[in-house]
């Protein structure tokens, strides 16, 4: 069996663009969400961004994270105000606004907001990221976020009160580098969230995956078929993400450490989830499809066929072989 | 025998019949190299190629490591075949290799590329059946070209 060009075929039923009705309701939903914070908060919200996966160009058509960023000025919740009030406040006015459309939950970070199937059958799902710029009209220079901690996040305290970051800083990261590799770094990061999707509530964020992605592209040389590239990663968080002082540094702000956003005993499974993986398909290439399965709903058979070009083939007079 | 090539998800079905009798055509020229033209028909999806006959040349040249045949005399068969239900037509071409592995030589590469490029071959995916075979053994070696490269079956 070939291995990449299974995964090659995996990525190609996760295109984002075979979803392209679902994926229109989710900006149109998106742009919703972030008009009714605009006419909400007027001069106190710089405009709302989108930071998912999307964003980013790492997307899979099976999960949609669309994040709303909303950055709040310094003094929007008063000259006082903490990033709980800021948050509980964010919170309270999507529950006001959306209660009978959607379920409201509060997050790690975020709000979200998970509409009820519509008539299709399809639930859009936004999370709203508030965050505060760190002095009031700093923003628009540096683009740096606070951000309220809801509940307990990996190694990071619930109620820490802040996690300092810029958005922009991480989707251009993720971005610039995935654009530098060509298709390599974003092809993985797509796998390996295929991968998580087949779990329940993992607790590895896609961020976190993205990030470790890039640092084992960091961490060698990187060649050979999309398969070799894709067990180089694994791999290499098999081997390194249990290690005491393994960092995962947050391009927004390099004092964030993503590694802590995983429990030690979160990271050990990773790892041994990873350990598994190899094994596995070490002793059956088919295992692969197991763990990086096809999107049933864009599955093609193989359109190739035998093609004569009209008429009855006649061969040609004289042929040597050998 | 159905054989495959999975990466382009074409396969092929024949009569272990007609292999054997190409084995023993091919062994009666022995120590010299020996070959024919392939006919069969496509699946209605044209996914399968069903091979079902062999026509013999009637003019060729061969040594132990090369084989040249015409299309002398051939034409009235493959008419015949083509008449048929299904319709058979000429798909592809088979020698021997004896003493030898049924792995193509540049030679019969070139073959194949000849194949493709003769107008009125009108065939987009030749296949190739090389029969390599000593006193002891005999191996199969089926080849389809496809999109510019050739392709075992398996």
């Amino acid at each position: 069996m070939d291995k990449s060009l299974h995964l090659n075929t995996v990525i190609k039923t996760h295109q984002i663009t075979k979803e392209k009705d679902l994926l229109d309701k989710h900006i149109q939903k998106k742009n919703e969400v972030k008009e009714a914070l605009e006419k909400e908060y007027g001069n106190n919200v710089y405009a709302p961004f989108n930071s998912g996966s999307y964003a980013k160009n790492t997307a899979i058509n099976t999960k949609f994270d669309f994040d709303l960023v909303s950055p709040f000025k310094r003094n929007a919740f008063g000259a006082n105000g903490t990033l709980k009030e800021m948050y509980e406040a964010v919170y309270d006015f999507l529950y006001d606004k959306y209660k009978n459309d959607a379920e409201v939950r509060k997050q790690k970070v975020s709000i979200g907001l998970e509409f009820y199937a519509d008539s299709d059958g399809d639930k859009i799902k936004i999370d709203v990221v508030p965050g505060r710029e760190l002095n009031q009209d700093q923003y628009k220079d540096d683009e740096n976020l606070n951000l309220y901690v809801y509940y307990k996040y990996g190694n990071i305290a619930a109620d820490s009160e802040r996690i300092k970051t810029n958005v922009q800083s991480q989707i251009s990261n993720i971005k610039d580098r995935a654009d530098k590799e060509k298709d390599s770094i974003r092809k993985i990061i797509r796998l390996l969230k295929v991968w998580k999707n087949t779990k329940y509530n993992y607790p590895s964020k896609s961020f976190f995956l993205e990030l470790i992605t890039i640092k084992a592209f960091d961490n060698g040389a990187m060649t050979g078929s999309l398969w070799n590239k894709l067990k180089t990663v694994i791999e290499y968080i098999k081997d390194n993400i249990t290690n005491d002082g393994f960092t995962l540094k947050d391009p927004g702000n390099s004092s964030n450490d993503l590694a802590d956003t995983l429990t030690d005993s979160e990271k050990q499974q990773l790892a041994d989830d990873m350990k598994n993986m190899l094994d596995r398909i070490e002793e059956n290439d088919e295992n692969i499809k197991t763990y990086f399965p096809e999107n049933p709903k864009f599955k093609e058979e193989d359109k190739n066929s035998y093609n004569t070009n009209g008429g009855m083939p006649v061969p040609p007079p004289k042929l040597n072989f050998g | 025998m159905i054989l495959k090539v999975e990466k382009v998800g074409l396969g092929i079905e024949t009569e272990d019949k007609l292999l054997n009798s190409l084995v023993e055509n091919g062994k009666s020229h022995y120590p010299n190299e020996f070959g024919g033209f392939l006919v069969g028909y496509y699946s209605d999806d044209n996914r399968y190629l069903h091979i079902t006959n062999t026509i013999l040349p009637k003019s060729f040249k061969a040594s132990k490591c090369s084989f040249e045949r015409s299309t002398k005399g051939i034409k009235k068969k493959l008419d015949t075949y083509y008449k048929e239900t299904p319709q058979k037509f000429y798909v592809g071409e088979w020698h021997t290799h004896p003493d030898n592995s049924p792995i193509p030589s540049m030679t019969d590469i070139s073959a194949i590329n000849a194949i493709i490029n003769n107008r009125n071959a009108c065939l987009a995916n030749p296949v190739l059946l090389i029969i390599g075979y000593s006193k002891t053994k005999v191996d199969f070696g089926f080849y389809v070209w496809f999109e510019n490269k050739l392709y075992r079956y398996e």
